[in-house]
């Protein structure tokens, strides 16, 4: 029987990080060559945390001369990601790709369906000149609602003008936004299957459970190996596997919209390491009064970040089904359930 | 009154469609979050809805549970906003 721990802030941290990433790389290796049957590794690199340890641990996995990073600018791209990624790339030896997508991305429409649903809520945006964000304003402690969106202009003449999203312009931004995702794992197949290398996924914990990812988009790949660290974790395999310091030290962001904007108040609404050690007491169990005293919050306010948890996890369930296959019952009539 | 009854009636259609839920489950009182009837983009469709079809617009300091916890609550909210543009 084992003992469950007392709650503290060291409770997620790893023992043993030579040992973590081992053994994910040991069973990387396993999937990739005798369950995927596949040669290599392609790995999409933008300079972030995820993908840049999600290399380090196919690199140790494979060889750097069995991984491959494709790196995918596009318009909105801040140019430090191409910089940071090449220095990744330079420290682990790998070779890299460079794919712009603009034009791709130009084509679908993303950009002009994007601009024209910020323009329908604040008329006088001029995607030429200005900036947008999107985010959510709430204190996610302070509210039991689920959270509601603005949109967030930037003038080029310093003015700011924010308004609440309706929802046609809401979904226009984000079924626009995921082109995005979509054409960069459309290229990350091109590149694997034309190496018969299999596509290596880089979402954590977070981004798999509380759904923070475009289906079939960055949620499309054959392997996810930090699926199952909290953001945290990703930061002491960084450390550990010796990812460049700038990596480290980046603020994380959504690197899709024009205006810079942190994964924080786009989506998760709290930090990182309070965010980490609050899911993994409500995943454990831990009372909202454990966990409150320890991070100094009310019982009431991390009940709140526990109705936020499962809202989001419900409600991304769509994210994570496969398609839903019908089976042939009836041979005579065909009907399939 | 008969006013009340058909902003009942509407809002009881609506979050029963937009949030596939049996519109007999869903009453004057009911809690709608916590019952988990809605979810992000149900919500926010709610305040569209509010903004289309009766005018009001939600600002961030309203965004409470005491204006949305129920179709009661948030008829109440509805009439809050309607008066105070008339004052």
């Amino acid at each position: 029987m084992t003992t469950k721990l007392t709650f503290s802030k060291g409770i997620i941290k790893l023992n043993n990080a030579e040992q973590s990433a081992s053994e994910i790389a040991e069973k990387l290796r396993n999937d990739i060559f005798y369950v995927l049957k596949r040669r290599g590794a392609i790995i999409g690199i933008s300079g972030g945390i995820d993908s840049s340890v999600t290399l380090a641990l196919a690199v140790k996995a494979l060889g750097p001369d069995k991984v491959i990073g494709i790196m995918m600018p596009e318009n909105d791209s801040s140019p430090d990601s191409k910089i940071l990624a090449l220095e990744l790339a330079g420290k682990f030896n790998i070779k890299t790709i460079e794919e712009n997508l603009t034009s791709a991305l130009s084509g679908f429409g993303c950009y002009t369906r994007r601009d024209e649903a910020v323009k329908s809520v604040i008329s006088d945006f001029n995607p030429l000149k200005d900036k947008f964000k999107i985010e959510i304003k709430q204190n996610v402690s302070n509210m039991k609602l689920p959270p509601i969106f603005y949109v967030t202009v930037y003038f080029a003449n310093g003015a700011i003008e924010s308004k609440m999203l309706p929802t046609k312009a809401y979904l226009q931004i984000v079924a626009a936004s995921n082109f995005k995702q979509r054409s960069r794992m459309s290229m990350l197949y091109y590149h694997a299957e034309a190496n018969h290398y299999a596509v290596i996924g880089t979402p954590n914990k977070h981004e798999v459970q509380q759904g923070f990812f475009v289906k079939y988009g960055d949620g499309g790949a054959d392997v996810m190996p930090i699926g199952h660290l909290y953001k945290t974790q990703v930061y002491e395999l960084a450390r550990h596997l010796g990812v460049p310091e700038e990596i480290i030290k980046r603020t994380p962001t959504t690197d899709t919209y024009t205006a810079e904007q942190t994964q924080e108040d786009f989506f998760y609404q709290l930090p990182f390491e309070t965010m980490d050690l609050i899911w993994h007491g409500w995943e454990n169990g831990y009372t909202a009064e454990q966990i409150g005293n320890v991070l100094g919050y009310t019982a009431d306010e991390v009940l709140n970040i526990f109705t936020s948890f499962e809202r989001k996890v419900r409600t991304t369930e769509y994210l994570r089904l496969s398609p839903i296959h019908f089976h042939q019952t009836d041979m005579s009539t065909g009907l399939s359930y | 009154m008969d006013i009340i009854i058909s902003q009942i009636e509407q809002l009881r259609n609506f979050i029963s469609e937009i949030t596939f839920s049996d519109i007999d489950k869903i009453q004057d009182d009911t809690l709608l979050f916590e019952e988990g009837i809605f979810d992000s983009l149900g919500f926010l469709s709610l305040v569209s809805f509010l903004n289309e079809e009766y005018g009001v617009e939600v600002t961030n300091d309203e965004l409470s549970e005491d204006n949305f916890k129920s179709i009661k609550a948030i008829v109440e909210y509805i009439a809050k906003k309607q008066n105070s543009r008339l004052d």
